[in-house]
């Protein structure tokens, strides 16, 4: 069994319009529920798209099953149905969030459109945001419309056969919003300093012993300072291990390693007990409430 | 068999960990007077919020970029509690989300939080905002944010990465008290060597139990301490098992999922006990091929 559709098929198009009405639908209905209900409501439908999960971990999984494979039993029947249903459940997932992608945007005009408006501290930046935001949607689309299903959508694959509009597109993108990014990125260098700069001040003996290690692994991936520090020493026996790529290896492999997986353990476990309680619905309040 | 080996192991050792999370709610839906150890960052949480009230600035709330997952609900129902109190100070409050979901369900909280506490007339509908769902622009506006409005606190709890130090540098700058926690324990330090008070791995989940005392929390987070005994008498076991495992002889091995004799030598890793247990044999491929369906139009065929 499929759930999904060819690219380009009117089953495919049914099925977005579909989504639409019923997301709007599904909108409309729980905004309109007494409160009372909606609770019931959100916790059978938790319960019922983490049971598909759930199902698909502890069934048995058809091996090598291809997606035009028939299911020769009852539960190569069912391992494939789910399959299938896990990936529709995600699909419902990226919709909704979709749908609410609309109120965000709608957060961030109310915002500072506002701030506009009234002309409060600082409005230009909001300015420029709505104007930035306006622009790379409408040049967005539109190079998207002229190379995807204008009329010299093939031609447009070349570069050198672009119109003004995905130059302007592509000005904006990879122009101004990449390179922009690229910066803050950059910025993170030097608050790394500052940062280190503090964390290894001598202060107690936690501080020290960050410094010590830091100390050697940094100087451990500096090739001249391993030179010299190792040329001093065999390269067996027991004074090898006082190599410093050695100690290094040691402290990342004896050290670091066990304690990043200990609290990967925490972590895990605590995933696993909160996915619980919200599949279950056992939380008051918060986001339960 | 034409079925993947899932590894009955793994699957038995979950379902003990969700009977062990089970039972334990169950447990302190009885008895409510459960022993939680004090939380550092957690005891700070109202130190922080106390200190905003005392300068009159806001307090910042991030859950960081990630999507509506486990991890962003767990931060948002600590916001939940940060809100309460600084609700109670008519402290103003800033949540800024990066992901629209997350915005959505924040800003429910929010109202629900000023509502159930009878305060709706302190509520800001702008006090929670969707900045944008890029990492560094998101990171950019939360930091202009931060230098704009002064934030007296600030709580950086969820999925962070590269721009968590952007955020905890730009707030260190303006001395704010900061309580940071995130699950990407690649950032861990950075908060670390940034941030006043620092949630290190499950001390994140454990924080709603800890500042509600809600018996389900409580309960699950003691189902929690059951299954890391588990888990660390499961090591202490795997390590001894596989140290005299290693010292044994063997004189067959495993070929092809069938054990046939061979030279005598020590055991290897893949046929200790242990190793088997948590890596399951990969199956043989298909004996007998499936018949197919014919392809669907536009589906193409193989």
């Amino acid at each position: 069994m499929t759930f999904s559709f060819p690219n380009g098929s009117s089953g495919l198009y049914l099925a977005l319009a579909a989504t639409l009405i019923v997301g709007f639908l599904a909108m409309f209905a729980m905004m309109s529920m007494p409160a009372r209900w909606r609770r019931p409501v959100v916790a059978t439908c938790t319960f019922l798209a983490g049971a598909i999960y759930v199902a698909y971990y502890l069934w048995p999984k058809p091996q090598a099953f291809g997606p035009r494979d028939i299911p020769q039993n009852f539960s190569e029947s069912v391992g494939s149905y789910l399959a299938d249903s896990v990936n529709v459940a995600g699909t419902i997932s990226t919709a909704l969030t979709t749908f609410l992608l609309g109120l965000g945007i709608y957060s961030l005009v109310r915002i500072h459109g506002r701030k506009l408006l009234r002309m409060q501290k600082d409005w230009g930046f909001s300015l420029v945001l709505l104007i930035s935001m306006v622009a790379i949607v409408i040049f967005g689309y539109w190079s998207y419309w002229q190379t995807k299903f204008g009329p010299d959508a093939v031609k447009l694959q070349l570069s050198s056969n672009w119109t003004w509009v995905n130059y302007t597109n592509d000005f904006l993108f990879d122009g101004l919003l990449q390179q922009m990014e690229s910066a803050m990125f950059s910025i993170i260098a030097f608050y790394i300093l500052s940062a280190a700069y503090r964390a290894f001040r001598i202060r107690s003996v936690e501080a020290t012993i960050l410094l010590a290690s830091a100390l050697i692994m940094m100087l451990s991936l500096m090739g001249a300072v391993e030179f010299i520090w190792n040329s001093h020493l065999p390269a067996t026996g027991f004074a090898a291990n006082f190599q410093i790529t050695e100690i290094a290896r040691w402290i990342r492999d004896t050290l670091q390693t066990p304690g990043i997986r200990a609290l990967d353990f925490g972590i895990g476990l605590g995933a696993l007990a909160m996915g619980l309680r919200l599949w279950l619905s056992l939380e008051r309040g918060g986001v339960s409430a | 068999m034409q079925y993947y080996d899932t590894g009955w192991f793994g699957v038995a050792f979950t379902m003990v960990i969700v009977v062990f999370v089970l039972l334990n709610i169950f447990r302190a839906g009885k008895n409510t007077n459960l022993f939680i150890r004090r939380i550092p960052g957690l005891t700070a949480l109202d130190e922080a919020i106390g200190r905003a009230t005392e300068m009159g600035k806001p307090v910042l709330m991030v859950p960081g970029i990630g999507d509506l997952n486990a991890i962003s609900v767990q931060a948002l129902n600590i916001f939940a509690y940060v809100t309460k109190t600084a609700a109670r100070f008519a402290n103003p409050i800033r949540l800024c989300c990066g992901n629209a979901a997350v915005y959505t369900v924040g800003q429910e909280i929010i109202r629900d939080v000023y509502q159930s506490e009878g305060l709706m007339d302190r509520y800001d509908q702008d006090s929670v905002q969707f900045l944008s769902d890029r990492q560094f622009a998101f990171a950019a506006s939360v930091s202009g944010l931060i230098l704009r409005e002064r934030t007296a606190a600030t709580f950086f709890l969820g999925e962070f990465f590269a721009e968590s130090l952007i955020f905890a540098e730009s707030a260190n700058a303006i001395g704010a008290i900061q309580v940071a926690g995130s699950t990407q324990n690649t950032q861990t330090p950075f908060f670390i060597a940034a941030c006043d008070y620092v949630l290190i791995a499950d001390e994140f989940y454990a924080a709603s139990a800890y500042l509600t005392r809600q018996p389900v929390l409580v309960g699950s987070l003691i189902g929690q301490d059951w299954s890391k005994i588990m888990v660390m008498l499961t090591v202490v076991l795997g390590v001894c098992t596989y140290s005299m495992e290693r010292n044994q002889n063997l004189d067959f091995k495993k070929d092809k999922g069938v054990w046939i004799s061979a030279p005598t030598h020590k055991k290897t890793d893949d046929e200790t006990f242990i190793n088997n247990l948590f890596n399951p044999d990969k199956p043989d491929p298909l004996l007998h091929k499936r018949p197919q369906r014919p392809p669907l139009p536009g589906e193409g065929g193989n």
